[in-house]
């Protein structure tokens, strides 16, 4: 594997930087839409303590995203505001799973949030972004991998207590699992993108970028469908209406972008 | 439709490995694992975390009311070095004036 | 609640447990009115908490930078931490008479039990949200400040972990209202428009001034000293602290009379319209209503989990 990069312009001038940006345009995103889908959750929750805990991850996922725009930034991508709240739709590398809304409804006014989906969701995001992350700690990119070293950190809490309630709610009655399969089901159907790499796939891993990341999609499946097995649950089918990873979004992303950006577009030049 | 009752568990934390586990507040959850989860980002946010009990508040002996007031005691200087002050002044003595075998006579 | 004849003597030696200083605890007998108005101040409490994530929360998502986000999300996520330490100090209180937190929030959702007048109003621009955290948040510092000496031991523990973080509160509301102050001209002028919203309802915030006829609660509160300050002596407090500060970053509280009076030693303000603050309260302010049924819908909703929850 080539040298450790450690300085952005080094990083710039190597033939590889578009898979780089491209991976950290994938990071960025996936992280800033989860995080905001969780934050849609505040002062909403199923059980009052649980309300707590859920805000915790999404703060912490939002965290996440805020570095990864910054990396950007010292990359001189532009501010990382403006990277997260202003780009397109088009230009837009989260997976559809992360965009899809936790249920039907404005969240300020009748929100109808399915818990159980919401769960579903970011477990199976909190399975990949972990295999991604532990890739991650060895980048060629040494600004990367240590950010990812100390995001990995905060990501077994998230695991856990997404599994936590899974297990739950799967062995405490047939309501609840029902709900959980149906969840599964909805799921599947958004998450084909979840593993794709995007136009430079194969120079993410080849660049060392990310290393492990051909191997990625494959462990993921197979930790996902494990633990599904745990539970008597058969391993889904994967698909995708579109594919976030190539800018072919639902159109949740274009709701969810202007609810995120709408104060910060009355004056992106202004001091917040 | 049924009412809910949940349990609650008493939630004790250690912030560094010399610290004791110091009571934090009471939650209410499913499981002693569920309250765990919930018991870190509930009451232990901004702290450093070193380890965590949680115990359901019913396994959980307490003094009452009648105890509270039984827990009076006399002063019981002996079992204090407040007692033993008077050994600074002689030792300052003794500084100056070690003893001797013909002052000890 | 107990309705046999208390033994006098029992409630004169409580009372003198309460002019010692005693602090008591939920365990200790108690005069069936002291549980009583406990449970009515710390329930309202609690559940005013809740109730005042929801104007903050509508921001929580739109914040306008990513550090906004993470600082609101934070600020929100401790407004309901403190409904939970206020809610469970209130659900032991109850425990003895059969009731859970369920009748608690049930209260809530039926009218019988009211949420703090503040949190029925609307929020409709970013600055709203730093006028609550700043001056919302100030205010009520006053008021838990306060109640730290309240004689009741589970409720001050909980108000010491909620003091601490309030801190945080308010430089995050003074932050956003200073950023907005030293803006662009129209971000100045929604923070004055926002504190122009806001002045009628801090000024409702402490309650009516006290007349000889102070409510049977509130010399009973006092009495008990689970309060020991009336609202008049909090409002003054919060004018003295806040005043000042408003004006030196170039905002007009909107009140023309506003000033402090140094003979007689106290500010002098207009009095809010205090028939529409009864209305408020009886869930008639402008956005009561919507609250109520947002977190109906969603704590309805939201009932099969916790039923999952609740299963041995």
């Amino acid at each position: 594997m080539a040298a450790s990069v450690r300085d952005p312009e080094e990083a710039k001038a190597t033939p590889d930087f578009p898979a780089l940006s491209e991976l950290l345009w994938q990071l960025a995103d996936d992280d800033l839409l989860i995080g905001f889908r969780a934050s849609e959750w505040l002062g909403l929750g199923v059980h009052i303590e649980e309300d707590i805990a859920f805000a915790s991850i999404a703060q912490d996922e939002m965290g996440h995203a805020m570095t990864y725009f910054q990396l950007l930034e010292a990359l001189g991508m532009g501010r990382a505001d403006d990277l997260a709240q202003l780009r397109p739709v088009s230009e837009r590398r989260n997976s559809i799973l992360v965009e899809w809304p936790n249920g039907e409804g404005d969240y300020a006014e009748t929100p109808h949030f399915d818990w159980a989906f919401t769960l579903v969701r970011h477990f199976l995001y909190d399975q990949f972004e972990i295999i991604r992350l532990e890739g991650l700690c060895q980048s060629r990119y040494a600004p990367l991998a240590e950010a990812a070293a100390a995001i990995l950190g905060e990501k077994a809490y998230h695991r856990d207590h997404q599994q936590l309630w899974l297990d739950r709610l799967l062995t405490h009655g047939a309501e609840s699992r029902a709900r959980v399969e149906r969840a599964v089901a909805q799921a599947a159907q958004l998450a084909g993108d979840l593993t794709d790499l995007g136009p430079w796939g194969n120079q993410v891993a080849e660049a060392g970028w990310w290393p492990g990341a051909d191997q990625a999609g494959a462990r993921w499946q197979q930790a996902v469908e494990s633990f599904l097995g745990r539970y008597q649950l058969a391993p889904p089918t994967w698909s995708c209406p579109g594919n976030g990873r190539r800018g072919d979004h639902s159109p949740h992303l274009d709701a969810a972008l202007a609810v995120l950006s709408e104060v910060y577009r009355q004056d992106p030049l202004a001091q917040w | 439709m049924d009412r809910l009752t949940f349990d609650i568990y008493e939630v004790f934390a250690q912030t560094d490995p010399l610290a004791p586990h110091q009571h934090q507040f009471s939650l209410l959850a499913s499981s002693p694992e569920m309250a765990l989860a919930l018991a870190q980002e509930n009451f232990l946010r901004r702290r450093e975390i070193y380890s965590i009990w949680v115990v359901r508040r019913d396994a959980i002996t307490q003094s009452g009311p009648a105890e509270r007031a039984r827990f009076y005691r006399r002063k019981k200087g002996y079992r204090t070095t407040e007692d033993y002050r008077y050994l600074v002044e002689k030792w300052r003595r003794y500084k100056q004036q070690p003893m001797t075998p013909e002052t000890m006579v | 609640m107990e309705t046999e004849r208390e033994d006098p003597e029992r409630v004169e030696a409580f009372l003198q447990r309460i002019d010692r200083g005693e602090r008591i605890e939920a365990d200790d007998w108690m005069p069936a009115d002291y549980r009583r108005q406990l449970i009515r101040l710390i329930a309202m409490h609690g559940v005013s908490e809740i109730m005042g994530a929801l104007p903050e929360k509508e921001w929580v998502p739109k914040a306008p930078t990513l550090y906004r986000k993470l600082a609101i999300m934070a600020k929100v996520q401790d407004e309901i931490g403190h409904g939970q330490l206020l809610i469970r100090v209130a659900e032991d209180l109850l425990a003895p008479l059969g009731k859970t937190r369920e009748d608690l929030l049930d209260d809530l959702f039926s009218g019988r039990l009211k949420f703090h007048n503040v949190f029925h109003m609307p929020a409709p621009t970013w600055a709203d949200a730093g006028i609550i955290a700043w001056l919302v948040d100030g205010a009520a510092i006053i008021t838990q400040g306060m109640s730290l000496s309240s004689s009741y031991a589970p409720y001050v523990r909980a108000l010491q972990r909620i003091v601490e973080e309030e801190g945080f509160h308010i430089q995050h509301g003074e932050s956003i209202c200073m950023a907005l102050a030293e803006g662009s001209p129209s971000q100045r002028k929604s923070l004055q428009e926002a504190l122009e919203r806001w002045w009628p309802a801090l000024m409702m915030f402490f309650g009516p001034r006290e007349t000889d006829q102070a409510t049977s609660h509130q010399q009973a509160n006092l009495r008990y000293r689970i309060r020991t300050k009336t609202n008049e002596e909090l409002r003054q407090r919060f004018l003295t602290k806040y005043v000042p500060r408003i004006r030196s970053l170039g905002l007009v509280p909107p009140d023309p009379t506003l000033h402090f009076d140094a003979e007689k030693g106290e500010w002098v303000y207009q009095q809010p319209d205090w028939n529409w603050f009864r209305q408020i309260i009886n869930n008639q302010g402008p956005r009561s209503q919507a609250r109520l049924t947002l977190k109906h819908l969603t704590y309805e909703e939201g009932r099969w989990a916790r039923a999952v929850l609740a299963q041995a």
